[in-house]
């Protein structure tokens, strides 16, 4: 479903410098991924260049098949098509930010209900149904404000998947939640992209809880180069 | 590029948003407000005081001074012209007398004949005698022989002829009474043709239409008339016209001073007005687009979380547009109201005379103030709000 190969993105200089390098990872359909590393070695920014919100410097490789054809990303960024870029995004890729990224002046509802919205798509009943898998249909008509955040992350959550997406992305969905409710959430998601059939990339520093909900874990690792800027590389995936 | 999506989505973080809202609201509504009161009352005050002289008509009167020969034809062509209301010639002055007694009564009175025509603005609503022997009498005139209208009256017309007095006598029907304000010497409007017919009379020719007597008039012979009566369409046409009979070495009285006093108030605010106005809007176009520039910089988190989702630069530069707009819309709303209040305030305290204004607005300025409001607001957050294209969904990520 998307495919990178050598590709590699760079910020800052000299001793500020970062650096991260993907060998070859290739995402297939419904397939769910852990990226695993310690923080700030570069999960964020592998999770930017797959939401398509960051510009790869380099990309042998870089594409997307969706929607009965071949994207080449790499292509589209090298001719800055930021709006198709973003039309692509907002069909293909669900995003759960990690306190959930909530519009404080849409309730519930309205805040999961969004991204179909934006697409024009029919209401189908899948925000009452998702509302309902991940337990929030006594808070439909709440604002974020007066969730806590394990309900907040579930909006989250729900909104992501609600326009069903082909990608879902996750960046560390559950680290602002005490354990109990970390894992909780975790589950709820991940049973929702199963049922869904989307594939699922969930960056987190907690590899115990991606093994014990069964996410098989890429791992990230990183070190420090001679100018004193760091380098960090993605195991090859399949 | 959903704009409804967008509208509404606006709209409730407007509502969300509410206390701060509500204040750009009054910030907007502190500069239309006054800016509204300002020109209710430049407009109001110009208005009745042109209103005031418009509304009389001697103040759009042209005379020719001095003796002129005018045909008629010229006289026609003047009345023709678009910049002229009323023209019609007039007599000798010394040949359009009259003694006017009432028929039963004693009283005698000598007045001037004016003639007169349909739309003679001297006669306001009155309509114009048309018929052979209906006149109209000023108030004066109708106040000495003590009639009304629809009374009789006997006009007689004198000349001398070797050494003899000749008289004649005609019977006229006081069609109407002018108001004292209109006419206030003692005066009998006429239809020209009578007026004619007295000046023939007294230079001695027969009228057989009147069947007076005397000599035959040559056909041929064109009447020349010493003068009309002029009278201009609007004040603005005055100074024109004044100059258009300069050019023909045409002495002309005119109220071209008394206009000019005026336009020149109605200039000078205009211009205290335009200028009040520009420092104002300045000032509220950058209020506006310092708002949406900090709104944006509030609002981070939030659009970035939009763009994320898919939003482009346009629909979040939309986003603080129709933010803007919603306030300029209520503030322009509540600032009418103000502006009705003080309108209603001053109209009570400074005017006295019916039918004048101290302050007045028309529908077409409420129309013309919002249009401008909200093409300032929205121009104003589009400038401000155009940091929004730099605002990279992945800050929505890192959550900042």
């Amino acid at each position: 479903m998307m495919r990178l190969q050598a590709v590699s993105k760079r910020r800052g200089s000299a001793s500020q410098r970062f650096s991260l390098e993907i060998e070859r990872l290739h995402l297939r359909a419904g397939q769910v991924l852990g990226l695993v590393g310690p923080s700030g070695c570069g999960k964020s920014t592998v999770l930017d260049l797959l939401a398509l919100t960051l510009a790869p410097d380099q990309a042998e490789r870089f594409s997307l098949h969706a929607e009965g054809g071949e994207h080449d990303l790499a292509q589209l960024w090298r001719n800055a098509r930021r709006d198709q870029l973003a039309a692509l995004r907002s069909r293909q890729i669900g995003y759960v930010l990690q306190t959930g990224g909530l519009l404080g002046f849409l309730d519930v509802h309205d805040n999961i209900a969004l991204p179909r919205q934006l697409l024009d798509l029919p209401d189908d009943g899948s925000v009452e149904r998702l509302a309902t898998a991940l337990e929030l249909d006594e808070h439909l008509r709440r604002y974020p404000a007066e969730l806590s955040v394990g309900q907040r992350q579930r909006v989250g959550c729900a909104r992501a998947l609600v326009h069903a997406p082909q990608l879902l992305l996750a960046d560390e969905p559950t680290a602002a939640l005490d354990p109990l409710n970390a894992e909780r959430v975790m589950s709820l998601l991940l049973a929702q992209v199963r049922q869904a059939g989307a594939a699922c990339v969930i960056a987190s520093h907690d590899e115990p809880l991606l093994r014990a909900v069964g996410v098989p874990v890429l791992r990230m690792g990183c070190r420090r180069d001679g100018d004193g800027g760091v380098t960090s590389v993605l195991e090859a995936g399949h | 590029m959903r704009a409804p999506l967008i509208a509404r989505l606006a709209w409730q973080d407007y509502c969300r948003d509410g206390r701060l809202s509500a204040c750009s609201v009054l910030a907007l509504v502190a500069v239309i407000t006054p800016l509204l009161v300002l020109f209710g009352l430049k407009f109001g005050l110009i208005g009745s005081l042109t209103e005031r002289l418009q509304r009389e008509p001697s103040v759009r009167e042209i005379i020719p001074l001095g003796g002129g020969r005018f045909d008629a034809a010229f006289i026609a062509a003047l009345a023709q012209r678009s910049d002229v209301a009323f023209a019609l010639p007039r007599t000798r002055q010394i040949a359009a007398t009259a003694e006017l007694l009432r028929p039963a009564g004693e009283r005698r009175v000598s007045v001037e004949m004016l003639p007169t025509a349909v739309g003679d603005p001297l006669l306001q609503d009155i309509p114009a005698p048309t018929a052979a022997g209906q006149v109209v009498l000023s108030h004066t005139a109708a106040e000495k022989l003590g009639v009304q209208a629809g009374d009789q009256v006997q006009a007689s017309f004198s000349r001398q002829r070797d050494g003899e007095l000749h008289w004649q006598h005609s019977a006229l029907q006081v069609q109407a009474v002018l108001p004292l304000s209109a006419f206030e010497r003692d005066a009998l409007f006429a239809p020209l043709a009578l007026l004619e017919a007295v000046e023939d009379y007294r230079d001695g020719f027969a009228v057989p239409a009147l069947g007076w007597p005397g000599a035959q008039r040559k056909a041929d012979a064109k009447r020349v008339y010493p003068a009309f009566r002029l009278y201009a369409q609007a004040l603005d046409d005055v100074e024109p016209l004044r100059q258009w009979f300069a050019e023909r070495q045409l002495l002309v009285s005119t109220q071209a001073a008394q206009i000019a006093q005026v336009q020149s108030l109605r200039r000078n605010l205009d211009l205290v007005f335009w200028l009040v106005a520009a420092l104002a809007v300045v000032g509220a176009l950058a209020a506006v687009a310092a708002g949406t520039l900090a709104a944006v910089e509030r609002k981070q988190r939030e659009l970035s979380v939009l763009r994320l989702l898919g939003f482009g630069s346009a629909a979040l530069l939309l986003f603080g547009v129709l933010q803007a707009l919603y306030s300029a819309l209520f503030a322009a709303s509540l600032a009418a109201l103000l502006y009705q209040g003080a309108e209603y305030a001053l109209n009570r305290l400074f005017v006295h005379t019916p039918g004048e204004h101290a302050s007045r607005l028309l529908p077409v300025h409420y129309l013309v103030a919002l249009g401008t409001t909200l093409l300032a607001a929205a121009s104003a957050a589009a400038v401000g709000g155009w940091r929004v294209v730099r605002i990279d969904p992945s800050q929505g990520i890192r959550d900042v």
